[in-house]
């Protein structure tokens, strides 16, 4: 399934090659003139196609509207499906790992684990040590204690704010002065667009965290920036040290007595490597380690974890991928089936007639499959194109709670998976009535005629 | 008239299977056309007219016999090869003229160059000229269902003269017009052969039509009974 966000990527590659620029347009722009040309050369064929297609408006808007709908409901599961497997596959190079707490969740490992983990657990001339880290803490509570509700329970991931961009998915058009600003105010917060909307908030507010995770350890944050429309919309982030220096203040206000949490307030470390090899190394320098017993750590690859954590939805997903899809597109290919049936059965005369005039056999399948492809193909084109510029454009991303992702957004690519979906089940339900007019015997159907 | 024919049929045979029945249509029917010829084919229904029309205009084949048409053994040819054959060597008038009905006179008559290897400035200068012939350049855009029955035909003679054919062929061609339009169109035929020579093959169970043809041909049972020019006597056969 990683084929299906090959445009996604390629736009990326050239957002991050920009001298790639011009010669891809170039590029683009030739292969679009031979299309063009090519569409122009059979244009009288198109225009048959049509003709053929307005015959009954009816029918043909009903069968269009009905791929148009169910290539909605592909495209958003399908995104759903595609996103979750990219999760869960390893990439080849930018191994990323996950250290957690080996029995127990949720993972809950002293802070004290966090700098040596960071390294791998490299201790000796020739270890290894990772390319990049981050960690993880959760911090969580309200800002109304008097009167909790989901709009003003917050939770934060607290972590290195330099960290963010270089370790974070999909965040490579978060704005660098936010990161540079949570760098510099350790009470800085970057939130997410829907959860400074629930919090009623926006960039430069100021507010206070009574914590429900780090009881007696309440923090005053201030918004210093959001993330981009997307994945992260209920998100928020705070700079890691802001937590870990409260926590070492705890006991100067509580009688020299450490907070209750002091020892479990790390939940996770996250490291990259460059490859399969680097993280089986890192991974056994940090197992065969000492310093990591009470509690005891386990690592795994981030795909790995992610689907850890996605294993109580593996049967929906198992659902969504094997049930519904494919009900979805066997009925989008009856729908085009029934209709282009109807639709060469009412035209038999009209076929033996092209028939006579010399349309030959191959002619014929070719016209019957063309009026299928133009239904399904528009269809399911213009269906990824409402489907794009409605979610990704107008809302950042469609909310479908799975595990730790509230919404999917729709990529780029989702514009020829709705083509594709169209065309191909469109094509597939049209073989049938296609191979009968294909085979329709000229003398029958005059010796009926008359 | 042998050395001339544009069509020769010889010993075609033509038997359907109903089951384990075998229906005979056509009993080894020998027949020369020559070239610029006018000929009209008449018989009883089920006596085989229609059949041998359709295996001459390359839309089905004999059982057993060949069939050639303008030095071309159609009789062998594979359906492709045939539907190919056809767009450069037939015209075909239908008795119910069978135009598209979402198209325009113009794109119907257009419809067999789009075919063929030509600009669509040359077909436009085709076209333009099939529909001048026939009377209808002031219905160019007109779909089928604007035009009368004796223009809707007119248009089908167009569309069947529009690729310069070596043979056309009409079945029943007047069968569901009035007596008038039937007269325009058997007129326009007669042109077509005499002014353009063309061959035509009619299958027609009207007299008027026949008396049109240079020769007559009446079948029977799949055999030929008589051939002959359209005298009372040929046209009157049972």
């Amino acid at each position: 399934m990683q084929y299906f966000l090959t445009l996604e990527r390629f736009l990326r590659f050239l957002k991050q090659n920009p001298q790639y620029g011009p010669p891809m347009i170039a590029g683009s722009a030739g292969v679009l003139l031979v299309l063009v040309f090519v569409g122009y050369w059979f244009h009288k064929y198109w225009y048959l196609l049509l003709k053929s297609l307005t015959r009954n408006l009816l029918r043909t808007g009903l069968s269009a509207l009905a791929v148009f709908v169910l290539a909605i409901v592909v495209t958003l599961v399908w995104t759903i499906l595609v996103v979750l497997d990219v999760v869960m596959t390893e990439k080849a190079k930018d191994f990323k790992a996950i250290v957690t707490e080996r029995w127990q969740v949720p993972s809950r490992m002293p802070i004290a684990y966090a700098p040596s983990l960071k390294e791998g657990a490299a201790s000796k001339p020739g270890d290894l040590k990772p390319d990049d880290n981050m960690s993880w803490q959760f911090y969580g509570g309200t800002l109304d204690p008097e009167k909790r509700t989901w709009e003003n329970t917050l939770f934060f991931f607290a972590m290195e704010a330099d960290k963010i961009i270089p370790m974070m998915d999909d965040l490579e058009n978060l704005n660098p002065v936010y990161v540079k600003r949570l760098m510099e105010n350790k009470q800085g917060a970057i939130l997410g667009r829907e959860r400074l909307k629930r919090l009623n908030k926006g960039i430069g507010d100021r507010f206070t965290v009574v914590s429900m995770s780090h009881k007696g350890i309440d923090l005053e944050f201030e918004i210093v920036g959001e993330f981009p429309a997307g994945r992260y919309d209920s998100s928020a982030v705070m700079n890691g040290n802001y937590l870990v220096d409260a926590m070492d203040a705890y006991p100067t206000t509580h009688n020299g007595a450490k907070h209750p949490m002091a020892d479990k307030s790390l939940g996770l470390v996250w490291f990259k490597v460059p490859d399969s090899d680097a993280f089986s190394k890192v991974a056994e320098q940090i197992m065969s380690s000492s310093l990591y017993t009470s509690p005891a750590v386990k690592v795994e690859t981030a795909s790995s974890g992610i689907a850890s954590f996605l294993e109580p939805y593996k049967d929906l997903l198992w659902g969504l991928k094997w049930l519904l899809v494919p009900a979805l597109l066997v009925t989008m290919a009856l729908i085009v089936a029934n209709a282009i049936s109807i639709s060469v059965r009412e035209r038999r005369t009209e076929m033996a007639v092209l028939k006579v005039i010399g349309f030959t056999p191959g002619r014929i399948l070719g016209l019957v499959l063309g009026e299928a492809f133009l239904v399904g193909g528009a269809s399911g084109l213009l269906s990824a194109a409402v489907l794009y510029g409605a979610i990704h454009v107008g809302m950042g991303g469609f909310p479908f709670q799975i595990a730790f992702f509230p919404k999917f957004d729709i990529y780029v690519d989702s514009l020829w998976w709705g083509f594709l979906f169209g065309t191909i089940t469109s094509l597939a339900g049209s073989i049938v009535p296609a191979w009968s007019a294909r085979t329709i015997k000229v003398s029958e159907v005059f010796a009926k005629v008359a | 008239m042998a050395a001339e024919a544009i069509v020769r049929v010889s010993e075609v045979h033509k038997f359907f299977r109903r089951g384990s029945e075998q229906i005979d249509v056509l009993n080894g029917l020998n027949l020369g056309v020559a070239t610029g010829e006018f000929l009209g084919l008449m018989g009883p229904s089920g006596s085989g007219k229609t059949t041998l029309l359709n295996l001459i205009a390359g839309l089905d084949t004999p059982s057993q016999g060949d069939i050639w048409v303008g030095g071309e053994r159609v009789s062998r040819m594979t359906e492709g090869q045939l539907a190919r054959w056809r767009t450069r060597h037939i015209g075909f008038i239908f008795q119910f003229y069978h135009l598209l009905p979402v198209l325009t006179a113009y794109e119907n008559v257009e419809l067999p160059l789009l075919l063929l290897p030509m600009t669509a400035a040359q077909r436009k200068q085709q076209v333009m000229t099939a529909l001048e012939l026939v009377g209808l350049s002031d219905r160019l855009k007109h779909r089928p269902g604007q035009l009368s029955g004796g223009q809707q035909q007119r248009v089908g003679i167009a569309r069947a003269i529009v690729t310069d054919p070596t043979l056309i062929v009409a079945d029943e061609p007047t069968g569901d017009l009035d007596a008038r339009s039937a007269e325009e169109i058997l007129h326009l035929m007669a042109l077509l052969q005499k002014d353009l020579k063309k061959t035509i093959i009619m299958v027609t169970h009207d007299p008027r039509a026949a008396k049109r043809a240079q020769r007559i041909l009446h079948l029977e049972k799949g055999k030929l009974v008589t051939d002959g020019a359209p005298s009372d006597a040929v046209l009157s056969h049972p």
